[in-house]
């Protein structure tokens, strides 16, 4: 009988054999196409984009305190 | 706010030895997603903890989360006896680590470690495989996401 790992290299079957099938249900959500364009910037660009990123949420954070109500 | 700039400057400019881990890594490796601290794998001999206690004293590190007034005193002796310490400090919070589930400490991550230049330094960062291998063996719910992210960021950059 056929099996799917049928054809695997031993490096490829051992890879197969890691999947987390958690994980694989996880991996169905992530935007591929944002990490594409992630990959695309050097690393040193990466940490300054969220270097920017954290300011950005911090402010963020502030504007929305600021809207509620004291208690 | 964590600086993070600032951070990575504290320690790499007194020459403290260590290893990027965590989502600043994650960061370097691709991911998108956001991380509000800095988390480094440190190197356990006596001078490097002196250099790593010289390097945030400036900043005032004190334990996250603790209620004020403890008698925590951020010292080598301190360090030494001590493993891990999750950190607030003056310029961001910061996880000081002996040792990662899954991956041990400084001297068995250095092999599987790259320097990448980031906020001007040179630094140790922890690889793509070894960052999804100690972010599995972790087994935290909250890290699944992180995990398929790490994994996908693989997949992409092998071409699969």
């Amino acid at each position: 009988m056929a099996r799917y790992t049928d054809g695997m290299s031993s490096d490829q079957l051992a890879q197969e054999l890691q999947r987390d099938p958690v994980i694989e249900a996880y991996k169905a959500g992530i935007d591929r196409s944002l990490l594409r364009e992630r990959l695309k910037r050097s690393p040193a660009e990466r940490v300054e984009d969220l270097a920017a990123l954290a300011h950005f949420a911090e402010q963020l954070a502030r504007a929305g305190a600021a809207l509620r109500p004291p208690r | 706010m964590t600086d993070f700039g600032a951070l990575i400057a504290a320690l790499a400019d007194a020459g403290v030895e260590f290893i990027l881990v965590g989502g600043v890594a994650a960061t370097v490796h691709g991911s998108a997603r956001l991380t509000r601290d800095v988390d480094v794998v440190y190197k356990r001999t006596a001078g490097n903890i002196e250099r790593l206690v010289t390097a945030l004293t400036p900043h005032t590190p004190y334990l996250r989360g603790a209620p004020p007034g403890l008698p925590f005193s951020w010292e080598p002796a301190t360090i030494a006896r001590g493993l891990n310490f999750t950190l607030t400090t003056a310029i961001g919070d910061l996880d000081v680590l002996g040792e990662i589930t899954g991956g041990g400490g400084f001297e068995q991550l250095a092999p599987h470690s790259q320097v990448v230049r980031i906020f001007g330094r040179d630094v140790l960062c922890l690889d793509l495989p070894t960052l999804i291998r100690t972010k599995r063996a972790a087994g935290r719910p909250r890290d699944f996401e992180a995990v398929a992210e790490l994994e996908a960021i693989q997949e992409e950059t092998r071409g699969e």
